[in-house]
This record gives structure tokens, C-alpha cells and sequence, in this order.
């Protein structure tokens, strides 16, 4: 699986100055414009928000929303109860939803109907599997 | 000749029609104004950033430089000052009477001097500053959850980006915080955002105006913004601003109000007597955003 895309390092090379925090549409667009660059045509994508303080729904719907009609599936790690704030309300919007990477395993954000889409592509291309306990881990693969 | 616009004693979002009224007086003239503060014994953030769209507004049509006559209070006079304001109004206006130099911000109660936005850089370096200074006061006095703080700064850089995405010129942002308590008998933080742009009729007319047809207006436009989340791009992620800064508030008890043109819509929680909307003001240029956080648990009037 391609390594994760660390968004606060591609944030520090959009904008100038020492910001830590996603803000504005410019600012959202700027980035997306260089993850989409890197990940080219992959249908999966990986994002780590660590290190990122702030995301407003600018940002999120600039960023997360619009990677969503290039990319199939879209692994965010590093989110924070913060992050989500912003993130949730874009995918109810948009009706998409995106997959949040933690300790405990894979959560599925976004609404019932368009997280059980998500769900059947993690496992129809073997990203995840179910666990003993009914949820779903990424695969060592 | 110079026609007069009278700064009111206590300058904030209450008394903002009596400043408005005598503003669209003044400016309807087309001489050069004179803006009076030197009886003010105070103002809000909303004042502040007022008066400055005002004097932004008042050189539209290359008319001359609108004066200034400061605050005969020593204190009121230091205050703005340490608010950041002056800094801006020299910009704007010629300014008449001794403004004493102090270094705005690093102030207890102002969280954010009076600052311009003019671009997205802006809006970074507010949200920047604004988590350095205001977590500790949001947690410690206001009562708010430390994870909440996160979604004051998303409000605030969702205001600020009103005036980048649509007023079509630069405006200004301040928060502060204090005790209110005639009001409240609480502590609140106040952030007033305000521009002199073409307002939220302008924005929104191409695509919303036909769908109010003769209710279209000031009024209208402003429910179309707040109330409904409409915005004047197609895209649907568009208009999330605003209701991301309305759930924001509601969560917290809040307060928003939205002047712009010649009405003023506000979401009021229990603690105020706001009206839902009010048409039929006196024009005002721009758009003038006020939100209200007040202090969580005890204390309530």
C-alpha cells in the first residue's frame, strides 16, 4: 500500500509561514492540488492529519470532499475530535464517507448509506478484513 | 463642508442603528465627514470594526478623507488603542486629538486586536493568534471544553473568510472578552467581523433573487445565507460556513447576528431579546458579523 500522505508537511510547503492549522479555501485547494499530485490516478489514498491543529469546513470540504470523486477510498489517520468537526458534516453533505484509521481499528465517518459503500471496496480489494469482534482491520497487505 | 456623525457614548452592536443612522445622514450629502467620538465612553469589538467600514466607506467615490475626533477619556483613548485600533483608523482617517502609543494585543481582555483581512494569509495568521492567546481564556473563564476550543477558531476563520470570498475588499476582525453585566452577569467573548464590501444581496442575487421575487432584499438575502445555507456557488459543499458557525454556537449557547445593507438577521439564544430579523434599517455598507460566547454554567441573570 503506498505510504501515507503527511498533509501538515504538504500544508507547510502551500502556504507561506509556519501554520499548522487548515484554514481557508485557497489554503485547502493548494493542498489538495499536491495530494492529488502524488497519489496521481490511485483509487486509495492515505492521509495523516497529524500535526495538523485546526481544519475548518473550507478546508475540509476543499480537501476531503473533492480528494472523493478522484479517489475510491480515503484513509485518514491522525484525526482528532477537532478534525472531525469539521470532516463530518462535509461527507453528510456531500453523502460520502471516508475511513479513520486508529489504534482500536477502522471506523467508518460519513453517512449509513455511502459508509457501507466504503465498506464493501475496503474488502472487496482486501485493504480490510473483519475481525473476531465485528470490525474491520486494515490488512497486513 | 463637513457634515458631523456622532459616535454614541456606548458603542456596540445595540446602539449601532443610532451610528448608522447618522452615517447614511452624513454620507448621503457627499461632503466630507466628520466622525465625533470624543463623548464615547466605550465600545465593543462591534463598534470598533464599525466605525472602520465606516471610514473605509466614507472615501468611496474618491471623496475626501473622512476626520476623526478621538475620545476625551484618558482610558477609552488608551483602550483603543491597546485594542489595535488606532493602528487601522490612521489608515482611514485623519485623526483628531493625541492618541497615546501603546503596543496593541498582549492585553488580558483583548484576544485579538483589530485586524485587517484582506487575503487568505490573514485569516492563517488570525487563526494562529488566536488559539495562542485564547484557549486559556475559552477553558479557564468561559467554562468551554478544551476539545470546543478547536471549533472557536473553525468560527472564526469561517467569519474571516466572508469578507476574502465575497465582499470584494478588505475588512476587519477583533475579539475580546469581558464581563457583561447588565446583560448577562457573565463573562463573554465578542468577535466582530466587518467590511464595507457589496453586502449579502450583491453576493447572492445572481442565483437566489428570482426564487424570493418581490421579497427579495436585504432581508431575504441574509435568510438565505443564515437560515437556509445557500451560497452563490452551485457547488454543494458551498454555504457550510456559516452553519458550521451557527451549530458552533448553538452547542455553546451562542449568539450570531448578521447586519448587511439595510437589515439584520440574528439567532439569539434564550439569555437574549434580539429580534429574529429586522428590515427597513438605515443602509450601512458591507456586511457586520457578531458572535456572542458566553460563559458555561453558573452565573446566569
Amino acid at each position: 500500500m503506498i505510504p501515507p500522505i503527511d498533509v501538515h508537511a504538504v500544508l507547510q510547503q502551500s502556504v507561506p509561514g509556519p501554520y499548522a492549522d487548515l484554514v481557508t479555501r485557497p489554503t485547502g485547494r493548494a493542498v489538495r492540488e499536491r495530494i492529488e499530485r502524488a497519489i496521481a490516478d490511485a483509487p486509495v489514498a492515505w492521509m495523516d492529519f497529524t500535526g495538523v491543529r485546526c481544519i475548518d469546513y473550507s478546508c475540509a470540504d476543499e480537501i476531503v470532499a473533492k480528494l472523493l470523486r478522484t479517489v475510491v477510498i480515503l484513509l485518514l489517520r491522525g484525526v482528532t475530535d477537532a478534525h472531525r468537526m469539521a470532516i463530518e458534516p462535509v461527507l453528510q453533505g456531500h453523502g460520502l464517507a471516508v475511513v479513520i484509521v486508529t489504534s482500536a481499528g477502522l471506523e467508518l465517518l460519513g453517512p449509513p448509506e455511502a459508509a457501507a459503500v466504503v465498506r464493501e471496496e475496503l474488502l472487496a480489494r482486501r485493504l480490510a478484513e473483519r475481525t473476531a469482534g465485528g470490525t474491520l482491520a486494515l490488512t497486513a497487505a | 463642508m463637513t457634515r458631523l456623525v456622532d459616535v454614541p457614548q456606548q458603542f456596540d452592536d445595540r446602539s449601532f442603528e443610532q451610528f448608522a443612522a447618522s452615517f447614511a445622514q452624513g454620507a448621503a450629502g457627499g461632503e466630507r465627514l466628520l466622525f465625533d467620538a470624543h463623548a464615547t465612553e466605550w465600545a465593543s469589538p462591534y463598534g470598533l470594526v464599525g466605525l472602520l467600514v465606516a471610514g473605509q466607506a466614507a472615501q468611496a467615490g474618491g471623496r475626501e478623507r473622512p476626520l476623526l475626533t478621538v475620545p476625551a477619556n484618558p482610558r477609552v483613548l488608551s483602550y483603543w488603542a491597546r485594542a489595535g485600533f488606532f493602528q487601522q483608523a490612521a489608515l482611514l482617517f485623519e485623526i483628531h486629538g493625541k492618541v497615546p502609543k501603546v503596543k496593541p494585543a498582549e492585553e488580558s481582555d483583548v484576544l485579538l486586536p483589530v485586524t485587517a483581512v484582506r487575503a487568505a494569509e490573514d485569516v492563517h495568521q488570525v487563526v494562529s493568534n488566536i488559539q495562542r492567546r485564547a484557549t486559556a481564556i475559552l477553558t479557564s473563564q468561559l467554562g468551554i471544553d478544551p476539545k470546543a476550543t478547536m471549533g472557536f477558531a473553525m468560527a472564526l476563520s469561517e467569519a474571516c473568510q466572508n469578507i476574502v470570498e465575497h465582499a470584494g475588499t478588505s475588512g476587519w476582525v477583533a475579539v475580546q472578552h469581558y464581563e457583561w453585566k447588565r446583560r448577562l452577569a457573565k463573562r463573554v467573548v465578542v468577535i466582530a467581523v466587518g467590511d464595507a464590501g457589496v453586502g449579502f444581496r450583491h453576493t447572492l442575487e445572481p442565483t437566489q433573487a428570482k426564487r424570493f421575487g418581490d421579497r427579495w432584499g436585504d432581508g431575504s438575502a441574509l435568510e438565505a445565507a443564515l437560515i437556509q445555507g445557500t451560497s452563490r456557488f452551485r457547488d454543494p459543499g458551498r454555504g457550510q460556513g456559516l452553519k458550521g458557525i451557527r451549530s458552533y454556537l448553538s452547542r455553546w449557547d451562542g449568539k450570531i447576528a448578521i447586519r448587511s445593507g439595510t437589515a439584520r438577521i440574528a439567532i439569539a439564544p434564550s439569555w437574549d431579546d434580539d429580534a429574529p430579523l429586522t428590515e427597513g434599517l438605515s443602509a450601512f455598507p458591507g456586511s457586520q458579523v457578531l458572535l456572542i460566547i458566553p460563559e458555561q454554567g453558573t452565573g446566569a441573570s
